[in-house]
C-alpha cells in the first residue's frame, strides 16, 4: 500500500468519525443552530451599517457621494439605531436562541427556557445602571457568555427535573399555568447562581463576568485571527470535504462565535472610527477561501464546460449556476473529487492559497476588512465587496483568485481528463451505458 | 401518494436534487410529494413524510437519524454520491420508491 493510500484511509477511518463526532455533539449543535436563528437579525442589522459608513472616500468628487457622506454624518444616531437594536445586541438573541434548542435536542420547554436563557445572560451582561441597560457586553463581546449562560440554563433546568426538584400543581390545573409554574424555581436558582457570582467578579477583579470570560477568551480570539490558524481551518474543512463530508458545516461551526466576536470588534472600531483590527470574518472564509464552493472549484467549473470527457463536460454544464452561488456539491460528488487522488492537491491547497493571498492582500491595505454579515450565497465577487461595505477591491481580488485557481487546477484537471477519456473510449466499445465513470485513480 | 424528503446541511444542494426528483416523478406518473429540508430541519419534518433520503455530505448523521426514523417506522438512508453529485433525479426516485416498498 502506498504512503497516499495510507493517509486517505487515516482520514477516512480516523479523522472523519472524530469530526463527525463533534459536529452531532448536542451543544456543539444547540449552539450551531442558536447562531442560525439569530442570523436574519444580523444579516439585516449589518447590511444597514454601510448607509452609516457610505463606501466613498472624504475627498471624493462625485456629487452625490458627497451628499451622502453628509447626511450620513449628521444623522449617524438615527441611522444605526436598527443595527444598534439588531447586530449590536446579537449576543441577547444568540443566548435565547441556543437555550431554545438545547431544551428541544432534550425534549423540554423550548420557549420558556429560552426566555430563562436570555434572563440568565441580561443578568451578568448588562445589569441596570442609572435606568438604562449597559449594551457593551451584548455584542461580540458577550458572546462567549451567551454561550456558557445558555447551556448552564438548560443543563441547570434538566438537573432540577431530574431530582424532582420544583413546584408541583395538582393535574387539574390547566397546562400553561402549570408550565409557567415549573420555571419557578430554576428562575429563583439561576439568580441565586449566576447573581452572587457576577458580584464576587465585579468585587474582586473589577469587571463583570462578561468581560472576565472574554479575558479568559482572549488568546483564543487573537489566535484565530492569524494566518495559520486561518490555514490549519482550511486545511481541515477540505480535509472533510475530501472523504465526502461537509467540512465547511463542521469547521465553520466552530468558527462561528471567532467570526462574531472578530466582527463585532470590527464594527465598533469602525462606530468608533478606529482602524479596524480583525481580518478573518466568515465573509472572508466565504468569498477568498471558499469562492464557488468548497476548494475553490469556480475555475475548475470553467475548465469542465470546455473539457473534451463527456462526463467532466456533464458535471460542468450541472455545476456552473449552482457554483456562482458558492454550491459545488455536483462538483465534489459528480467529478468525483471524494476520495479522488488526483484532485487531492489542487482542492486542498488552492483554498489554502486563496487565504494567504487574501489575507497579505489585507495586511498591506490592498483590500478592505470584513465589516458586514453576509449570507454565504452570494455570488464570490459581489460578496467579498458587500462584506467590507462595498469596498470594489474586494470584488477585484476575487475575480484574479477565480484565474489563479483555475491555473492552480489546470494540470490536475489535464490529467483527470486523460484518465476519463480513455475509460470513455473503453466504453464505447464495451456498452453504451453510463454509470461506471467514476471510479477512478 | 409517497411522501419523500431530502435532507442536507442547508438545504440548498439537495433541493436541486428535488426538483429533478419532481420532473423524474411527473414523468413516469408517480404521485409524490418531494421537498428538501436543512439538518436542524430534519425533526420538525420527519413526522410528516414517509421516508428521509440525506445527502452524502452529511452520511455522518446517518446512525443518529435512522434510529429517530425507526422510532417512526419510517426509513432513512443516504443518496449514491454519484447519482447525488450528477443528479439523477429518476435513479434517486427509484432507490427511494425501494425504501419505501421494503
Amino acid at each position: 500500500m502506498s504512503t497516499s493510500q495510507a493517509f486517505f484511509e487515516f482520514i477516512e477511518n480516523t479523522i472523519t468519525p472524530i469530526a463527525a463526532r463533534v459536529a452531532s455533539q448536542r451543544h456543539v449543535m444547540a449552539v450551531r443552530d442558536g447562531f442560525i436563528a439569530a442570523m436574519p437579525f444580523m444579516i439585516v442589522g449589518s447590511f444597514l451599517l454601510v448607509f452609516a459608513f457610505p463606501p466613498f472616500s472624504a475627498d471624493t468628487q462625485l456629487g452625490f457621494a458627497q451628499w451622502w457622506l453628509r447626511i450620513a454624518k449628521e444623522y449617524q444616531g438615527q441611522i444605526l439605531t436598527p443595527f444598534n437594536m439588531s447586530m449590536g445586541i446579537m449576543a441577547c438573541y444568540i443566548s435565547a436562541g441556543i437555550a431554545y434548542n438545547l431544551a428541544q435536542s432534550y425534549k423540554l420547554e423550548a420557549f420558556p427556557i429560552s426566555m430563562l436563557g436570555l434572563m440568565a445572560f441580561l443578568l451578568i451582561a448588562a445589569p441596570l445602571k442609572d435606568g438604562m441597560l449597559p449594551a457593551s457586553n451584548l455584542g461580540g463581546t458577550g458572546i462567549f457568555t451567551a454561550i456558557i449562560v445558555a447551556i448552564f440554563t438548560v443543563e441547570l433546568v434538566r438537573l432540577l427535573k431530574a431530582y424532582n426538584i420544583g413546584i408541583k400543581l395538582p393535574e387539574q390545573v390547566p397546562e400553561k399555568i402549570r408550565h409557567s409554574f415549573n420555571m419557578l424555581i430554576p428562575a429563583l436558582v439561576i439568580i441565586l447562581t449566576l447573581y452572587p457570582l457576577n458580584l464576587f467578579i465585579q468585587h474582586q477583579f473589577g469587571m463583570l463576568l462578561p468581560e472576565a470570560i472574554m479575558a479568559i477568551f482572549k488568546p483564543l480570539v487573537s489566535a484565530s485571527d492569524t494566518l495559520p490558524a486561518i490555514l490549519l481551518a482550511t486545511l481541515l474543512c477540505h480535509i472533510l470535504w475530501f472523504a465526502g463530508i461537509h467540512g465547511a458545516a463542521i469547521v465553520g461551526g466552530i468558527l462561528q462565535p471567532f467570526y462574531l466576536v472578530n466582527l463585532g470588534a470590527n464594527q465598533a472600531a469602525l462606530a468608533a472610527g478606529h482602524p479596524l483590527p480583525h481580518v478573518f470574518i466568515e465573509a472572508f472564509w466565504s468569498f477568498f477561501i471558499t469562492l464557488g464552493g468548497s476548494g475553490a472549484t469556480l475555475g475548475l467549473v470553467l475548465l469542465y464546460m470546455r473539457s473534451k470527457s463527456a462526463h467532466l463536460r456533464s458535471v460542468g454544464g450541472l455545476g456552473i449556476v449552482p457554483a456562482l452561488f458558492n454550491i459545488n456539491e455536483p462538483i465534489i460528488f459528480g467529478s468525483p473529487i471524494v476520495m479522488n487522488a488526483t484532485m487531492f492537491i489542487p482542492f486542498v491547497f488552492a483554498p489554502m492559497i486563496n487565504a494567504t493571498i487574501a489575507y497579505f492582500a489585507i495586511q498591506a491595505g490592498l483590500v478592505g476588512k470584513v465589516i458586514a454579515l453576509v449570507p454565504w450565497t452570494a455570488p464570490a465577487p459581489i460578496g467579498a465587496a458587500w462584506g467590507a461595505g462595498w469596498v470594489m477591491g474586494n470584488g477585484i481580488l476575487v475575480l484574479l483568485l477565480i484565474a489563479l485557481d483555475l491555473l492552480i487546477y489546470l494540470p490536475f484537471f489535464k490529467i483527470y481528463e486523460k484518465q476519463l477519456l480513455e475509460q470513455e473510449a473503453l466504453e464505447e466499445q464495451d456498452t453504451p451505458e453510463h454509470g461506471g465513470v467514476a471510479q477512478t485513480a | 401518494m409517497v411522501k419523500i424528503f431530502l435532507c442536507c446541511a442547508a438545504g440548498m444542494s439537495t433541493s436541486m436534487v428535488v426538483s429533478k426528483m419532481r420532473q423524474a416523478a411527473a414523468q413516469q406518473g408517480v404521485e409524490a410529494e418531494i421537498t428538501a429540508v436543512s439538518m436542524e430541519d430534519f425533526d420538525r419534518t420527519l413526522p410528516d413524510y414517509d421516508c428521509c433520503l440525506l445527502g452524502p455530505q452529511i452520511k455522518y448523521k446517518l446512525d443518529e437519524f435512522k434510529t429517530k426514523g425507526a422510532a417512526l417506522n419510517k426509513p432513512v438512508s443516504v443518496i449514491n454520491s454519484m447519482d447525488y453529485g450528477m443528479m439523477r433525479g429518476d435513479k434517486i426516485l427509484k432507490e427511494a420508491l425501494a425504501l419505501l416498498a421494503h
